[in-house]
């Protein structure tokens, strides 16, 4: 096998070594699951930004008065506030979004029966910048404001910024868990290894006492260690990847509008297709420098 | 034997040198003061002196697996308290040691223990095949090349480790009652294997108790007792007459 290594030492058959390479596997799905939330979250982000940007959305709210007739003065806001925005310099497009497709949005959220078509809901003007800056927005806002004063425009910069604030915060989380993973990874062969260095302890003198070098018996461990992260990596990953076609089925359930579909990058195929290997480098360095430490204080 | 050659064919001084060194246990109870002694090339000794004397320490000293608490332990030369782990390793593949209990690894064959020498110096596996095989059929063993120890008699075991402490050419040989588990017989056979070894080019150290052997073969004795160190001429004819 390419993994199996001839060793002096019979690292084989330690409760610690197995130990190892079971929680590499737990750390390793979850590092893979980090990595993927990071991905998602990411390409959620660019999806909406690049929804949104360089655009604003219009609202004329229906009247408040109840003697009022709906449909006449609707209409009316909405010429005045297309007449102004349509003479407006920063403003590229501004389109009306039928009723239609206004009730489409909401199907999500509220269903598609007859009393949903029968609510007051606002006319929606789709605005397109010519350039994707604040003042340009603050200022056909108050264009707006002064042409249709029920009118009210949403700049979708203070939401997106919300949602890339709420992304950063997920990836610095994602972050901070495959330190933490790492940390516990390296933790875990330590205590590993110290554990078999104690079981060897003869076995290891003998080594000495034949002329061994410590990076002859630390490279022994090493290698061990690096055959246990990359064979309890590949477990772990082999855990991850029903996980995530599980995750992505039930994602495939929930309406259109609420979560987009998002193809995950060729990058964060290539992190998981590493992250067996890394395991198995961090816990064959890890092992490395804690045998040649032990080593010093023996014979 | 061919496999013997001299590995510091450039050193000419004594193999051993003491000089003034003590050796003490952690408990801080000394186990001998002061040792003065230098073994030349290609000698051959026989460690003798009541049980508790200190001889299997005072070969852990030789054989570096503890450090003198005063005075300086030179090995082909060298000063033992200055070397670097690295550099005991280097000198250590010069010695061939024979525990009195062995040693042997209990999860490898005979042929892999005997190998370790070896392959510890980085010696190829072509080599290390070559080298094993010739000395475990020198050593009557070419039928339990593949045998763990577990099912070894003692002489068996016994030829097992001095195979592996003979393998890699040392420049000193040290055996530590190498006879105490063998009758009288073979006791001489394997003592006869030392001196084979020593007119090979080694030097040869042996500590035992037993008399009829010192008694057998015409070698000075280092006679250790009562923290001091003598050297004894060779006992020959005492025995015998």
């Amino acid at each position: 096998m390419m993994l199996a290594f001839r060793s002096d030492l019979p690292l084989r058959k330690t409760a610690a070594g197995h130990f190892v390479q079971w929680l590499v596997m737990v750390l390793v799905f979850m590092a893979a699951l980090a990595a993927t939330v990071h991905a998602y979250t990411d390409g959620l982000l660019t999806h909406w930004n690049r929804s949104v940007v360089g655009t604003l959305t219009v609202q004329i709210p229906p009247p408040a008065a109840e003697n009022a007739t709906p449909a006449a003065s609707t209409s009316d806001a909405v010429t005045a506030a297309l007449g102004a925005l349509k003479t407006h310099p920063a403003v590229a497009t501004a389109n009306l979004i039928p009723r239609g497709k206004v009730l489409e949005l909401l199907e999500p959220w509220l269903g598609s029966g007859a009393a949903v078509s029968d609510l007051p809901l606002p006319a929606l003007i789709d605005v397109q910048l010519r350039d994707n800056d604040a003042s340009a927005a603050a200022a056909v806002g108050k264009a707006l404001s002064a042409a249709v004063p029920t009118a009210i425009v949403d700049d979708h910069r203070v939401w997106l910024s919300r949602l890339t604030n709420l992304a950063e915060g997920v990836g610095v989380v994602a972050l901070t868990l495959m330190a933490m993973i790492s940390g516990a990874l390296a933790l875990t062969v330590i205590f590993a290894t110290r554990a078999s260095l104690a079981e060897f302890v003869q076995v290891i003198e003998v080594l000495h006492l034949v002329g061994a070098k410590d990076d002859y018996i630390a490279g022994q461990f090493a290698r061990r260690a690096l055959s246990q992260g990359i064979i309890g990596g590949l477990c772990g990953l082999m855990l991850y990847v029903p996980t995530l076609g599980v995750i992505a089925w039930l994602g495939s359930r929930v309406e259109r509008g609420m979560l987009p579909d998002i193809t995950l990058p060729l990058t964060l195929w290539l992190t998981l297709a590493a992250l067996p290997f890394v395991a198995g480098l961090l816990a064959m360095a890890t092992a490395h420098m804690t045998v040649r430490r032990t080593l010093r204080t023996m014979m | 034997m061919a496999l013997i050659r001299k590995k510091n064919a450039g050193f000419t001084g004594d193999t051993v040198q003491l000089d003034g060194v003590a050796l003490r246990y952690d408990t801080g109870r000394d186990v001998f003061k002061a040792l003065t002694l230098n073994l030349p090339q290609k000698s051959f000794y026989f460690l003798t002196g009541p049980s508790g004397a200190g001889k299997t320490s005072l070969l852990s000293l030789l054989y570096l697996a503890m450090r003198p608490a005063e005075g300086t332990l030179r090995l082909f030369g060298e000063d033992v308290t200055l070397a670097s782990r690295t550099r005991l390793a280097e000198l250590r593949r010069k010695l061939g040691v024979v525990f009195q209990d062995f040693r042997l690894l209990d999860h490898l064959s005979a042929f892999d223990n005997v190998a370790l020498p070896l392959r510890v110096a980085g010696i190829g596996e072509a080599a290390v095949r070559r080298d094993v095989s010739e000395l475990l059929k020198w050593v009557g063993l070419a039928d339990l090349m593949d045998a763990r120890p577990a099912i070894l008699s003692g002489g068996q075991k016994q030829r097992v480790a001095i195979a592996r402490a003979v393998v890699n050419r040392p420049s000193l040989i040290l055996a530590d009652e190498p006879t105490g588990n063998v009758d009288d017989k073979i006791a001489v056979r394997l003592i006869q294997l030392f001196v084979e070894l020593h007119k090979l080019g080694s030097s040869v150290v042996v500590a035992t108790h037993n008399e009829s052997l010192t008694a057998r073969f015409p070698f000075p004795r280092l006679h250790l007792e009562n923290g001091t160190l003598s050297v004894l001429p060779p006992q020959v004819g005492a025995e015998t007459g």
